[in-house]
C-alpha cells in the first residue's frame, strides 16, 4: 500500500529528527531530543491505549475524576490496600507509555500490594 | 559588604555583562566590593537557568583577585527572594559554618546590571549527573552524606532570631500543603496518585510554627562538589522559615537522584547515614518525619511538572520542553504510589 500508517509517519519524523540532530547544537539540539522523545510517547500511546487501561483499573471507584473527588472529600482511606492496588495498576498503564525505562516502573511492577 | 537589607526595585536597565559597557559596569561593581582596582578579562555565560543568568568573570593576571561569579535575575518569571536578601541569608549561613561562596558585592539600580550579586569563584563541579557518576568523585560521594547532614544541622541550629529581620516567608507544613493543594485545584486536572498523596499528607503534615531557616532547595543539583566533597551550597533564593525535616526530605526526592535511585539521599547516601550524621552534629529529627517530607517533596516536584505542562497547554508559554515534562507526571505518580504503599523508595 502507498498510505503510511500513523506509526509509520511517526517513524519517518523520528528518522528526520535523528538526521537533523547532527546539524543542530545547544538549545535546538536539546529540543530535538525532547521532540524525539515526545514522538516515542505518542507511538506507545497509539499502541497501548492507556486511557482504557486506567479507566478499567479505576472503574470500581467510578473512574479517575470520581476517585479524586472522593479522596478530596475524605471518603477514601489513602492507605486502603484495594485502593492502592487500583492506583498502582492505573499508574503502571500510564508510565508504560510515558517512560517505561524509569526505574520506579519495574520496581512498582515487580512488587504486589497485599 | 554591609549586612543591610534593601529590597530592590527599579532594576529596569539591563546591560549585557559580556559586552563593553556592561563589562565596565561589572568592573566598577567588583571594585566597590573588593575596595581596590580590578581589571576585568573575559565574561563567560555559564548555565542558563529559567530564572537567573550566571557568568564567570575572569580578571587580568597580576591583579591577584578573582575569578568571580556574577549572577542576576534573568526574567520577570522570577519568584524567589530578591538577590540582596538572598545574599544576606547566604552570608549568615556561611558564618554558621555552611559552605557557601563568599558574597563580594550587590548590584544597585544605578549599576545598570539588573538585580544581581558578585560572589567569589569556588572551584567545583555543579553538574550532578557528572559528580554522581565520574570515578574521580568517588571519595567526594563517600563524604557527602555526612557533609550535607552537618551543613543542615548548623543551619537549622541557628535560632529564628537570626533571620527575623529579613522578609522571609514561613509557616507550618500544613500551610505549605494547603497552598499546594489550592494550586492543584486551580490547574483543574485529576491525577489519582496526586490526590492520594494530598489525602495521605493532610493529617500528617506538622501544624506547629516554623522553628528554623530551611534552605528550601537543598538537593544534588544545587551543590558545588570538588574532590573532597561539598565545596559550596548554591541557590539560596527559596530560603524560608520551616522545620528541619523539610530540607532533609527534599534531599531524598527521587528526581535529584539522577538515576542513582538505590541511594535515596541525593543519589549518594542512605537515609540512616544521613539521620545518624545529622544527630551527631547536634540536630534533632525522626526518620518518620523525613518520610512525610519526602512524600511532600515528590508531590511538590510533581506539581512543578504539572505547572510547566500547563504553561504549554494553556498557550501561555508554548514549548516542546514544557509539553514533554508534563508526561513526567507519570514518573512522580509511580514514586508517590510506591512511597505510600511501601513506606520507602
Amino acid at each position: 500500500m502507498s498510505h503510511p500508517t500513523a506509526p509509520q509517519l511517526l517513524e519517518a519524523v523520528r528518522l528526520f529528527l535523528k538526521e537533523a540532530d547532527g546539524a543542530l547544537s545547544g538549545r535546538l539540539a536539546f529540543h530535538a531530543k525532547v521532540a524525539a522523545n515526545a514522538l516515542a510517547i505518542v507511538g506507545r500511546e497509539l499502541a497501548q491505549d492507556p486511557d482504557r487501561a486506567e479507566a478499567a483499573a479505576l472503574a470500581p471507584y467510578g473512574g479517575a475524576s470520581a476517585l479524586c473527588e472522593r479522596l478530596r472529600s475524605g471518603l477514601l482511606d489513602p492507605e486502603d490496600k484495594a485502593l492502592l492496588a487500583a492506583i498502582r495498576t492505573a499508574v503502571l498503564a500510564r508510565l508504560a507509555v510515558d517512560n517505561p525505562r524509569y526505574a520506579s516502573f519495574s520496581r512498582l511492577q515487580d512488587r504486589e500490594i497485599s | 559588604m554591609a549586612d543591610d537589607i534593601s529590597v530592590p526595585e527599579g532594576f529596569g536597565k539591563m546591560l549585557d555583562p559580556a559586552a563593553e559597557e556592561g563589562k565596565a559596569a561589572l568592573g566598577r561593581l567588583i571594585e566597590r566590593g573588593v575596595g581596590q582596582p580590578v581589571t576585568i578579562g573575559a565574561v563567560v555565560p555559564l548555565s542558563g537557568g529559567a530564572s537567573s543568568a550566571t557568568y564567570r568573570v575572569e580578571t587580568e593576571t597580576g591583579c591577584g583577585l578573582g575569578p568571580f561569579i556574577f549572577q542576576r535575575v534573568a526574567s520577570a518569571e522570577h519568584h524567589g527572594l530578591p538577590r540582596g536578601v538572598q545574599a544576606v541569608v547566604q552570608q549568615r549561613a556561611g558564618a554558621l559554618g555552611v559552605p557557601v561562596a563568599p558574597v563580594i558585592a550587590l548590584t544597585e539600580p544605578a549599576d545598570g546590571l539588573g538585580d544581581g550579586a558578585v560572589t567569589a569563584f569556588v572551584p567545583g563541579e555543579a553538574l550532578a549527573q557528572k559528580w554522581l557518576r565520574m570515578p574521580e568523585y568517588e571519595s567526594a560521594r563517600a563524604a557527602l552524606t555526612k557533609q550535607c547532614a552537618e551543613a543542615l544541622a548548623r543551619l537549622h541550629a541557628a535560632p529564628l532570631s537570626t533571620w527575623t529581620d529579613l522578609p522571609l516567608s514561613g509557616g507550618s507544613g500544613r500551610d505549605l500543603l494547603d497552598a499546594m493543594f489550592a494550586n492543584y485545584l486551580r490547574l483543574g486536572v485529576d491525577v489519582p496518585a496526586f490526590d492520594l498523596a494530598f489525602a495521605w499528607l493532610k493529617p500528617r503534615m506538622p501544624t506547629g510554627p516554623a522553628t528554623c531557616l530551611a534552605h528550601g532547595d537543598f538537593r544534588s543539583g544545587n551543590f558545588l562538589v570538588d574532590g573532597r566533597g561539598l565545596a559550596a551550597v548554591l541557590d539560596w533564593e527559596l530560603a524560608h522559615l520551616s522545620v528541619p525535616a523539610e530540607d532533609l526530605g527534599w534531599l531524598c526526592v527521587q528526581a535529584w537522584r539522577f538515576g542513582q535511585w538505590r541511594l535515596p539521599v541525593g543519589g549518594f547516601g542512605t537515609r540512616e547515614a544521613l539521620v545518624e550524621a545529622y544527630r551527631a552534629a547536634g540536630g534533632k529529627v525522626a526518620l518518620a518525619d523525613i518520610h512525610v517530607w519526602e512524600v511532600f517533596g515528590n508531590l511538590k516536584w510533581g506539581m512543578s511538572c504539572l505547572q510547566l505542562a500547563d504553561d504549554h497547554v494553556s498557550g501561555r508559554v508554548p514549548s516542546v520542553e514544557r509539553a514533554a515534562i508534563g508526561r513526567r507526571v507519570s514518573e512522580v505518580a509511580a514514586d508517590l504510589a510506591y512511597l505510600i504503599a511501601f513506606g520507602e523508595l
